[in-house]
């Protein structure tokens, strides 16, 4: 029954204005808890949480670094899924969903190259070194930037979606690179830290501000995915009845 | 108070890097609503001959 139940609202969300209507009040609740999450995690990470005894006060770039780095990672493993589902079952709402990740996952590895370079500096007395990590997390942002331009080269969407989709699932095969290019080789930037499957060698006083962090932008992501997502469904199908019903009020 | 000034760059960059990314993604996408729905208030002023600007 409740499998019959997930089937059907799994199948409903492949109509436009289901999906269209979803988005529209989904994504401000998603915003307002970003907001609320990043307001509790800003606070302890900058007032709450004591220096580190060694990085003394720049080890605080790590509630934004950490963060932005996991979900650059897991937008991607997200956008892999839902690409997954888009070429197999053809569902148009997904492919829009699937594109529509790619800007929101790049300006988060932009974002997590950033302030790797702003904390590398003063620590490693250098902005970037061609260390397996950082170069595979590069490798990562030019495949959301390639999923992007790929897109946007096909005039026909669909075409150009289904086609990125590929690409999606071909750079699949760098989230494990990136994740273990810590361990596999000899690098720079440090282990990890936090072990989700067991003991973290992270202080448990300094966790809550980035656990906080890395909800808000998991909620962030989905605000971000849904307003884009929406915006394209709309953007492709301007000419067709239920549009013009829809955001009749609007326009 | 934090951070110490040692530091301060760094930290204070990151965080106002953070605050940009997040504002970016959330206004580009009202951004660009607000510009498709003035297209489509345009095509459908074309359709039926009236053209009722608020902004004018």
């Amino acid at each position: 029954m409740i499998f019959h139940r997930l089937k059907v609202g799994f199948h409903r969300l492949g109509s436009p204005p289901t999906f269209h209507k979803l988005c529209r009040i989904l994504s401000p609740w998603l915003w307002a808890g970003f907001v609320a999450c990043t307001a509790i995690g800003l606070y302890q990470a900058l007032y709450v949480v004591p220096p580190d005894y060694q990085q003394g006060d720049s080890f605080r770039i790590l509630y934004i670094h950490v963060p932005a780095a996991w979900q650059a990672m897991a937008g991607y493993v997200i956008m892999a899924i839902l690409a997954a589902i888009a070429l197999v079952w053809r569902i148009r709402t997904v492919e829009i969903m699937t594109m529509a990740a790619a800007p929101v996952g790049a300006a988060f590895t932009a974002l997590c190259l950033a302030t790797g370079s702003l904390w590398g500096k003063p620590m490693w007395g250098t902005w970037w070194a061609w260390d397996a990590r950082l170069t595979s997390m590069l490798v990562l942002l030019f495949i959301y930037l390639g999923i992007m331009g790929l897109y946007a080269a096909f005039e026909d969407r669909r075409k150009g979606a289904r086609v990125a989709c590929i690409l999606v699932l071909v750079g699949l095969v760098n989230i494990p690179l990136i994740h273990f290019s810590v361990e596999w080789w000899t690098t720079l930037h440090q282990g990890s830290t936090i072990n989700l499957f067991g003991e973290s060698k992270m202080h448990p006083s300094m966790l809550p501000p980035l656990i906080w962090m890395a909800i808000a932008v998991k909620l962030m992501f989905g605000g971000a995915l849904l307003d884009r997502s929406r915006n394209d469904l709309v953007d492709q199908d301007r000419r067709k009845r239920w549009i013009r019903d829809v955001i009749g009020e609007e326009a | 108070m934090i951070p110490d000034l040692d530091y301060a760059f760094y930290v204070w960059t990151s965080y106002g890097l953070f605050a940009l990314v997040m504002a970016w993604q959330f206004l580009q996408p009202r951004l660009r609503r607000r510009q498709i729905l003035a297209e489509l208030r345009e095509e459908r002023a074309l359709r039926t001959g009236g053209y009722d600007d608020a902004n004018s």
